[in-house]
């Protein structure tokens, strides 16, 4: 068994990007390999992250075409999709290949481009995202994504009392994160009354709420301890080791789901990335993890076992989950300030913690952070995936 | 016999769904009926009918019709829709007793409060229940 690292990490700012996705990944991919000091032809394969290039911009068989774009070609490369967790799941499979000894060095990362300026309006994209719910017993209800979680939060609302301030609260935390962060979408800050003063999306949730539409690529270089070695020789900065990465499913659809609100899936994907990295929630250090909408960064907080049930609201508007606070969650400003590319969004929070851990994060730095934690949901809370990685180590 | 061989009920293969979604369909436009299952090993019933339990993935699973009486689970206004869709109306978790189902809502409902299967949505992606 080899120890897989992150040796290069890289991304586009996430915003609306009026250019074709290759141009756009090549941006991230290069950017990474440059970071980790390689060259392509350390590289053996190539796993992309794409949730819906097929059907917002008729293009599939992305792999071949963007490795073809960076001078990867020849060498195996696979697209992979899973709603908004898409990329996570590359991410998976890049550490296992790099685990296993199948391959010394893979090329993992994302695109996508989901904002009205580049692509499709508000109510098509709206319609496009939700094909990732239910086909006979979901989508011909009419619900949306915003309306997904909406449900499981209205849900937390009535059992634990959270409220549409603790909501908003999380909106004002990660815009302030954003407005630390270059590659941040919205980087502009906003206060509880702005929240609560825009209009409903899907109730409880209001604009402010609820993550932008954008367009992005992120990118990371997986390798094993000698490519780690050889790109550290070569002059990159510290390789970051993936401690674990767990990987669960839920029911679908969520009336099936035996407490929907639990959000099974990620304490599941939680407990196997604890226990491969030999740790428990207290040991973590700074929190990626996925705030499409507000309630879903509450729900989060407490599935991952930062805050007990219904502490997660309490626990944001207390500014625990704040910069300087005992456990910064998003200090990226998230998916809802850093911005949404849905297949780059999983690699994006690997290129943050890796940031993040070695204290290259400028204003946004996490004091002393030595174990970062990334949590990528995608559907209907079906599917997540959860990473732990650590400097140093 | 073997999980292989046909559900002795007759007439759908293993593998197939009893009811198929044309038959869920069906009895939901024509007769107002939500057709679910049960699983004879778990007891894990659902309104979304499937060729194995979701819970325990046993193929012994059978046809049953659910109750038209729920209680509201959870719910969202729904204000930007879907392109299919003309919003804003409610979506709702519907707790039927025994299986949970997404439906429409009508009127302002708490959760916990009664509600009762009143109609059937007729959209263009297909048939929806509706609770009031």
């Amino acid at each position: 068994m080899h120890q897989p690292h992150v040796v290069g990490a890289g991304m586009t700012r996430f915003a609306a990007h009026d250019r074709p996705l290759a141009e756009l990944f090549g941006e991230a991919a290069v950017s990474a390999l440059d970071d980790a000091s390689l060259g392509t032809d350390a590289i053996e394969a190539f796993y992309l992250g794409n949730a819906m290039g097929g059907q917002i911009e008729n293009a599939s068989h992305l792999a071949p075409q963007l490795a073809s774009h960076i001078g990867l070609a020849g060498i195996p490369c696979q697209r992979f999709e899973d709603a908004c967790a898409t990329s996570s799941n590359a991410f998976k499979h890049a550490v296992q290949a790099v685990e296993s000894g199948r391959h010394d060095a893979v090329l993992v990362g994302g695109v996508e481009r989901c904002t009205p300026e580049t692509g499709l309006d508000t109510a098509e994209m709206t319609t496009q995202f939700a094909t990732a719910m239910h086909e006979l017993y979901e989508q011909p209800v009419g619900l949306s994504f915003p309306g997904v979680f909406g449900l499981l939060t209205d849900r937390h609302m009535h059992e634990y009392g959270t409220t549409e301030e603790q909501l908003a609260e999380v909106a004002v935390k990660n815009h302030f994160h954003g407005s630390l962060n270059p590659d941040a979408q919205h980087g502009r800050e906003i206060t509880v009354e702005e929240v609560l003063d825009s209009p409903v999306v899907a109730s409880p949730f209001r604009l402010y709420d609820c993550c932008p539409f954008s367009d992005g690529a992120s990118a990371v270089v997986v390798a094993n301890e000698s490519v780690a070695e050889t790109a550290r020789d070569q002059g990159a900065d510290e390789p970051i080791a993936v401690q674990g990465v767990g990987h669960a499913t839920d029911v679908v659809p969520i009336a099936d789901k035996v407490d929907p609100g639990a959000t099974q899936a990620a304490r599941d994907a939680a407990e196997q990335a604890y226990d491969a990295a030999g740790i428990g929630p207290g040991d973590v250090d700074v929190v990626e993890l996925h705030d499409c909408f507000t309630g879903a960064e509450i729900l989060a907080t407490e599935a991952l076992g930062f805050f007990e049930a219904g502490e997660g609201g309490p626990a944001a508007a207390e500014g625990r989950t704040r910069l300087g606070g005992e456990l910064p969650v998003n200090p990226s400003g998230g998916l809802k300030a850093k911005g949404h590319p849905i297949g780059a969004t999983g690699t994006a929070q690997i290129v943050e913690l890796v940031t993040q851990l070695r204290g290259a994060a400028g204003e946004r730095q996490v004091e002393d952070a030595q174990v970062g934690l990334a949590h990528n949901l995608g559907g209907d809370t079906a599917t997540t995936l959860v990473s732990v990685l650590e400097a140093g180590a | 016999m073997t999980d292989r061989d046909p559900q002795p009920d007759g007439g759908h293969p293993a593998g197939a769904t009893d009811p198929t979604y044309a038959e869920w369909r069906q009895h939901l436009w024509e007769d107002q009926v939500l057709l679910g299952q049960r699983c004879h090993d778990c007891g894990h019933a659902t309104a979304a009918p499937k060729a194995a339990c979701a819970q325990c993935g046993s193929r012994s699973i059978e046809r049953i019709d659910l109750s038209p009486e729920g209680e509201v689970y959870a719910r969202t206004r729904i204000e930007i829709a879907p392109a299919e869709f003309d919003g804003p109306y409610t979506v709702a978790l519907v707790d039927l007793g025994e299986a949970r189902v997404l439906a429409r809502l009508t009127g302002e409902r708490e959760i916990g409060e009664s509600v009762t299967l009143t109609d059937v949505y007729e959209g263009d992606l297909g048939p929806a229940p509706v609770f009031g």
